[in-house]
This record gives C-alpha cells, sequence and structure tokens, in this order.
C-alpha cells in the first residue's frame, strides 16, 4: 500500500452493509477513529428503532474549519442528512433506512456510502476550497490589472490557520498566483525527526531532478516562513519545529485537477509519517535478516574436531607424559 | 460524552483470525484471517530494493483474494498463537494500523494480545516493533485467557468480578483448557485437545460425503455446523427422538455459485458433530479423552486452594463453543466427575464433603471473547495506568514488558 486512503474504510464497510436493504436492521454502537484526533460514532440514536442510523464525526479544531467555511460544504455535500449535532460530536449524519431517503439503486446507495466515508475529508477541504476560490478571484483581478505573474509582491491577504493538532497547524494563504499551503511538523522522536529529515530533503530534491509539474516543496527548521511569521504561535518547542511549504501552481488549482489536489494535500502529514514507519519497519527487517546471516557465519565457525578427554572405564584420564 | 483522548486499540492476532478495533466498542471492528500475501521474490531480506516493493503487500481478505494471481504468495505470520516471522508480523500491523484502523499510533494507546506461555522474548520483540517503529503511546500486552474472563463478566450469571476461572478456548485448529488463579495463568496444569472447528467441520464433510449429498464443500459442512448444530444431552435418546419425528430433519440451500443451488439434506449430524468434544472416538482414534475429563484433569493439577474457584467458574470462549447447550451439557458432564469423585472419597474416608460448585459460563459475546475483554479492560480510565509509555520504554528498554501489572477491576 503505497497511499493511504482518503475515505475511511471501517465507516465505508459498516454503512455499505446497513444501507443495504436485504440487511436485518441490527443494533449499532461503534466508536472509529480516524487520522488527526478525528472521532466517528455510529449509533441508533433511538436504541429501540434500528432503521434510524446516525453518524457523528468530532474534530479537534472543528472551529477553524467553520471558520472557513466547512458549514457551507458540509450542507452542500450532505444536505438531506444534516441534523442537530450529537453532545460531544461536532458534525451528525442522520440516515433513516425507512422514509425513502436511501437511494434504492444500488450505484446510487454506493454513491451515498462512499460520500459519508469522505466526511472527514469533505470537512478539512474547507479551507483549501476556500483558498483557491480566493486565488480565482485574485487571479481575475491580478489579469485585469495586468500584473505580472510570479513576480515578487506584497500580500495582505488573510492567512488560514488550521491547529489540527496539538503542536502541528497547517496554514494555507491564497495570493493572486499561487496557494501556498504550510505545515508545521514536529517529531516526538529523535530517530523520526532524522527520517523526516531525509524525507523532506528528498521531496525537494525530486522536483529538481524529475517531476517538474509537482508542487514546489521548502522545508525549513525553526524559523517559520515569511508568509506565516505573523500568525504563528511562540511555543516552547519552537526548535524542533519544522515548516514545510507547498507552494501550489495555478496548473494545480484548475477546475479539473483541484479536488484531487485537496485530497492529497490534507493527508500529506499521515502519509509523511506512515512512511517513516514503513521505512523502519524495512530497516527493521534488513537488520533480522543481517543478523541472521552473522549467525550463520558464526555457526560455521565452530571447532569441529574438539579434542576429547579420553577415560579408561575405571574413569582414569591418559596423559601424554611430556 | 467527554472525549477522554483517543479511544485505546485493541488488537487480537490470533492464529487463524486477527480482531482489530477500538477500545469501547462492544464488536471488533474488523475481522480478517492473519495472512499476509508479499509480493513474490522480495521476500529474502538481501536484495537492494530500489523502489517500494517493501509496501507492495496485502493483509487479511485481500491478501488471500491477491493470492489467487500468480504474483503474490501467502504467508501465515502466527503458527500455533505465537509470531514466527516478524518481518510480515511488522507489515501487517503496519497495515492494520494506517489502513484499516486509521490512526496514527503516536495519539492512542494499543492492548495487544498474547497466548498463554509466551516467551517473554516474543513479548520484548513485540514491544521493540510497537515502540521504536510505531512509536505508539503506550501498550499493555494481555493473556488472552483473562482477558476471556473478563469478557465472562458480561454474563449475568456472573456476580463477583474475580479473575480466577477455568477458561476453555476453541478456535479453529486447536483447543486449550487454561486454568488462571488472580489472573495469573497456572502454566503448568494447561492442556490442549487437538479437536476444535475445523475437526467439526471436516466430521459433517464426511458424514455429507458418506450419504452422497449434492454438495459436498467445506463451505457447505461449515455453513450447517453454524447453522444447524446443538449439542444433545443423550445421543440414543436424540437418536430415536429423530427416528419419531421426521421434521428434525432439515434441508440446507447450498449457493454453488453461477445461480446454480443445490438441496442438502441435514440429518445426524447436527447433534452429531458437536459430539466430538463429548465422545471423541466417533471422530477420531488417537485422541479419545472427552472435553469434560480434560477439564476436570485440568482443575485437580492445579494447587489445591484454588480448585473451587476453578469449578465455579469455566468459562468458554471462542467460536466453537457456540453451540446452542454447550455448556449446560459441559457443566452436566463435569459436575458428574466431581460428584463421583467426592462420593467415592467418601466411601474411603467416611468425611462427607460439602460438595463442589460447578459452574459454566456461557455468553452472548463468547465468539470473540478475548477481543471483547481487551475492550472492556482498555475502556476503563485506569487503563492508561497500566500501559507503559514510550518514555518508560526508553529509559529501561525492551525488558520492560516482562512484567505487566495486573487490573484490580471492580
Amino acid at each position: 500500500m503505497l497511499m493511504l486512503q482518503y475515505q475511511n474504510l471501517l465507516l465505508q464497510s459498516v454503512l455499505s452493509e446497513r444501507l443495504d436493504p436485504e440487511t436485518p436492521p441490527l443494533g449499532i454502537d461503534q466508536v472509529v477513529s480516524d487520522f488527526d484526533n478525528v472521532t466517528f460514532h455510529i449509533s441508533n440514536p433511538d436504541p429501540k428503532d434500528k432503521t434510524v442510523i446516525m453518524v457523528s464525526m468530532y474534530i479537534k479544531c472543528f472551529q477553524d474549519l467553520v471558520k472557513c467555511g466547512a458549514k457551507k460544504i458540509l450542507e452542500r455535500e450532505y444536505g438531506p442528512y444534516l441534523t442537530e449535532p450529537e453532545p460531544g460530536y461536532d458534525v451528525s449524519l442522520l440516515l433513516n433506512l425507512t422514509d425513502g431517503s436511501i437511494p434504492s439503486d444500488p450505484e446510487q446507495r454506493d454513491e451515498l456510502v462512499n460520500k459519508i466515508a469522505l466526511l472527514k475529508r469533505n470537512t478539512f477541504a474547507a479551507p483549501f476550497e476556500k483558498a483557491f476560490d480566493k486565488f480565482d478571484q485574485l487571479a481575475e483581478e491580478a489579469a485585469a490589472e495586468g500584473k505580472d505573474l510570479y513576480a515578487p509582491q506584497k500580500s495582505d491577504n488573510e492567512v488560514m490557520a488550521i491547529h489540527y493538532r496539538d503542536e502541528e497547524s497547517i496554514y494555507v494563504r491564497p495570493s493572486y498566483d499561487r496557494v501556498t499551503v504550510i505545515f508545521s511538523t514536529i517529531f516526538k522522536d529523535e530517530t523520526d525527526r532524522i527520517f523526516g529529515k531525509v524525507f523532506l530533503q528528498e521531496f525537494v530534491d525530486a522536483r529538481r531532478r524529475a517531476i517538474q509539474n509537482a508542487p514546489q516543496v521548502l522545508y525549513t527548521q525553526k524559523e517559520p516562513p515569511l508568509e506565516i511569521r505573523d500568525v504563528v504561535k511562540p511555543s516552547s518547542n519552537a526548535d524542533n519545529m519544522g515548516y514545510v511549504t507547498f507552494v501550489l501552481f495555478p496548473r494545480h488549482l484548475v477546475a479539473s485537477r483541484r479536488e484531487n489536489c485537496i485530497s492529497h494535500i490534507q493527508i500529506f502529514r499521515d502519509y509523511f509519517h506512515y512512511h517513516i514507519k514503513c521505512s523502519k519497519a524495512y530497516m527493521h527487517s534488513r537488520m533480522r535478516f543481517r543478523v541472521s546471516e552473522f549467525l550463520k557465519v558464526l555457526n560455521r565457525a565452530k571447532q569441529e574436531n574438539v579434542v576429547k578427554e579420553k577415560k579408561t572405564a575405571s574413569g582414569r584420564t591418559f596423559k601424554h607424559p611430556n | 460524552m467527554a472525549h477522554l483522548g483517543t479511544p485505546a486499540v485493541v488488537m487480537d492476532n490470533g492464529t487463524g483470525y486477527t480482531k482489530l478495533g477500538f477500545a469501547g466498542n462492544d464488536a471488533p471492528s474488523f475481522v480478517f484471517p492473519t495472512v499476509i500475501a508479499t509480493a513474490k521474490g522480495s521476500s529474502g531480506g538481501n536484495i537492494s530494493r530500489k523502489g517500494t516493493e517493501d509496501l507492495d503487500f496485502y493483509i487479511g481478505d485481500e491478501a488471500l483474494a491477491a493470492a489467487n494471481g500468480p504474483a503474490y504468495s501467502v504467508n501465515y505470520p502466527i503458527r500455533h498463537g505465537q509470531i514466527e516471522n516478524w518481518d510480515h508480523m511488522e507489515r501487517f500491523w503496519e497495515n492494520s494500523i494506517f489502513k484499516y484502523l486509521r490512526c496514527e499510533p503516536e495519539d492512542h494507546h494499543f492492548l495487544l494480545t498474547e497466548p498463554p506461555l509466551n516467551p517473554p522474548e516474543n513479548r520484548e520483540n513485540t514491544a521493540e516493533i510497537m515502540f521504536e517503529s510505531f512509536n505508539c503511546a503506550g501498550l499493555y500486552i494481555a493473556v488472552q485467557a483473562v482477558l476471556a474472563l473478563a469478557a465472562s463478566w458480561t454474563s449475568n450469571k456472573v456476580t463477583d468480578r474475580s479473575l480466577t476461572g477455568t477458561v476453555i478456548d476453541s478456535g479453529d485448529g486447536v483447543t486449550h483448557v487454561i486454568p488462571v488463579a488472580e489472573g495469573y495463568v497456572i502454566g503448568s496444569a494447561i492442556k490442549s485437545i487437538p479437536i476444535a472447528g475445523r475437526d467439526i467441520t471436516y466430521f459433517i464433510q464426511n458424514m455429507l460425503r458418506d450419504r452422497n449429498e449434492p454438495d459436498t464443500s467445506l463451505k457447505t459442512a461449515e455453513q450447517i455446523k453454524e447453522n444447524y448444530c446443538y449439542v444433545c444431552p443423550d445421543i440414543v435418546k436424540e437418536f430415536n427422538r429423530f427416528d419419531n419425528d421426521p421434521d428434525r430433519f432439515q434441508k440446507y440451500m447450498a449457493d454453488q455459485g453461477l445461480h446454480r443451488r443445490a438441496t442438502v439434506d441435514v440429518g445426524y449430524e447436527r447433534f452429531l458433530a458437536p459430539e466430538i468434544f463429548f465422545n471423541p472416538e466417533i471422530a477420531s482414534s488417537d485422541f479419545l479423552t472427552p472435553l469434560s475429563e480434560v477439564v476436570d484433569t485440568v482443575v485437580q493439577s492445579s494447587p489445591i486452594d484454588v480448585r473451587r474457584g476453578l469449578y465455579k467458574n469455566i468459562v468458554l470462549s471462542g467460536g466453537s463453543t457456540m453451540f446452542k447447550d454447550f455448556g449446560r451439557r459441559l457443566q452436566r458432564d463435569i459436575r458428574t466427575l466431581a460428584d463421583d469423585r467426592l462420593a467415592a472419597n467418601q466411601r474411603a474416608t467416611g468425611v462427607k464433603s460439602s460438595g463442589v460448585d460447578v459452574k459454566v459460563i456461557s455468553h452472548s459475546k463468547q465468539r470473540n471473547a478475548v477481543w471483547y475483554g481487551g475492550s472492556l479492560l482498555s475502556s476503563t480510565p485506569e487503563f492508561k495506568n497500566y500501559c507503559y509509555t514510550k518514555q518508560d520504554y526508553d529509559e529501561m528498554g525492551p525488558g520492560i514488558v516482562r512484567n505487566f501489572s495486573l487490573f484490580s477491576m471492580v
């Protein structure tokens, strides 16, 4: 598995089973977790009525996302199913199996299930969509004014900050010729930090070497990049903080690539950490292999003809008279 | 609901099936075979790879599907309950965590299970992988039998929540009888029986073949086992009952794929198949001790002061104990054995005993009892205090996981 999936596999499998009219309704109450401190809760709001299923989601940084217009996106994607959020959760969808709101056509139903499995992805898409729209608008204005593309320019556009983990955040900043996405990363583990550095260096170099169309990646340590210097909160761990900057150019932002781009970029941190862990696992298997090879060599090095002490039947030993 | 942080992850890796899920749920989120399919030609560790071949693998049901093609070969990383191939297991966990459970291990505590008598080196290896590869926030490794005991607390027959009892764990490959005293497994008294789910399936399949049924596939036999079999109190009476009452013979519609269907008669195997636990001679010629006798021997070979507790709390776990009335029959048979021994003792010595209380506990979570017990324990607020954290590990090294303090749950 090279790429991580965008949808929540468990949500998908549970719902596609439950929404199938052929399966008998069963009570359900499951807590499901996802990356970035997201928790789902699938339950029956009324334990007696098993045909109504509620899917709730808790996101740590929901307030940040709401500021970026998450509500609008949720309304657009899940309009008819949205309901008053369950206490302790931020978003709730209500699926009633009996009132005909679930499409009976298996294909449409699968589509709905997939959409719900992408609940986290769609909610997190809010700041990106907003930034991309803003980019469109700025680009048009710039074209009207005849501004030079890529000319360095001071921009006073607002930076959107999403504090999606305790110490890590995503910053999105639209401009008229690009959208800058900056991840602040921190590694709890010393080894991880080294792996992380190698990986990030590789991201920077890969573009130079082969993949010309990829977004530009910059990596800085300690010092936050200029774009976000004003919004970064000073923290005790500032020295360990790294900043990964993605610069998305207009060719990444065309309508046909937009959705894909959002999906890819928001899973970046998980993808990054997943691959650090995978490479550690790979190194471990190399180490195990090497150890077993050495052991083989060691076993071969055993003396074959060990001189044994010879004894007579009565227990006396022979001794050379030298 | 207040958010007490992220839920703990409970992983029960068995020989046959892996159960994955989050603490507090009443059923595992994923149950799939403990199988990994790796790309052929990349199994050796020395080939220096240029790309990402080490990520080219599947686990679980996807692995079995992939292995039908020519490019992948199947591996079973766990044999006889113990992890044999750590390379494969590490990648199996990698995929379970990131693809199936979708969690960042740094944010979650983990509860893993191990079979009784697992060598401490295996625990250390597990800890090394969990802490060094995955940086998991905290780790607890529990013995499967103890978790099965904890799962039995859901039964309303259990009045005191003690961790003393005999666990009968019958999965697909082998059946274990494990005495546990105050949360500690009495290793010297464990017995295993080479009769389990697979043998019952083969027995049914043989009966179907003897009768020349139109469909005698293993899948059909399995379906019949799961849906029609039950334990009867007395075979002779049950045979008579079948002969007098033809309604007891049933029919099973076997789906052979491609819209072909075959009707299979289901007859005496309904009660004969589970009977091989109690009268093994009807199926095998080399193992002849009934389950009830094995349980009795196990209790008798345990220290004398815990025997009462072991008789009083006999807990079932695993899919092959799910037959209707299995617990009742077992209880009756063990009680007979225990009472006979007391009577003989009384005849010999003249001392009257107060009698022993034999109780077999069945409950609704029996099938995934080990996982459920894990979920139950790890959803308590104290759980995180019992885990070893990454800091502990860095401080003390892998030897730290040789001992885990037990839950004193009330």
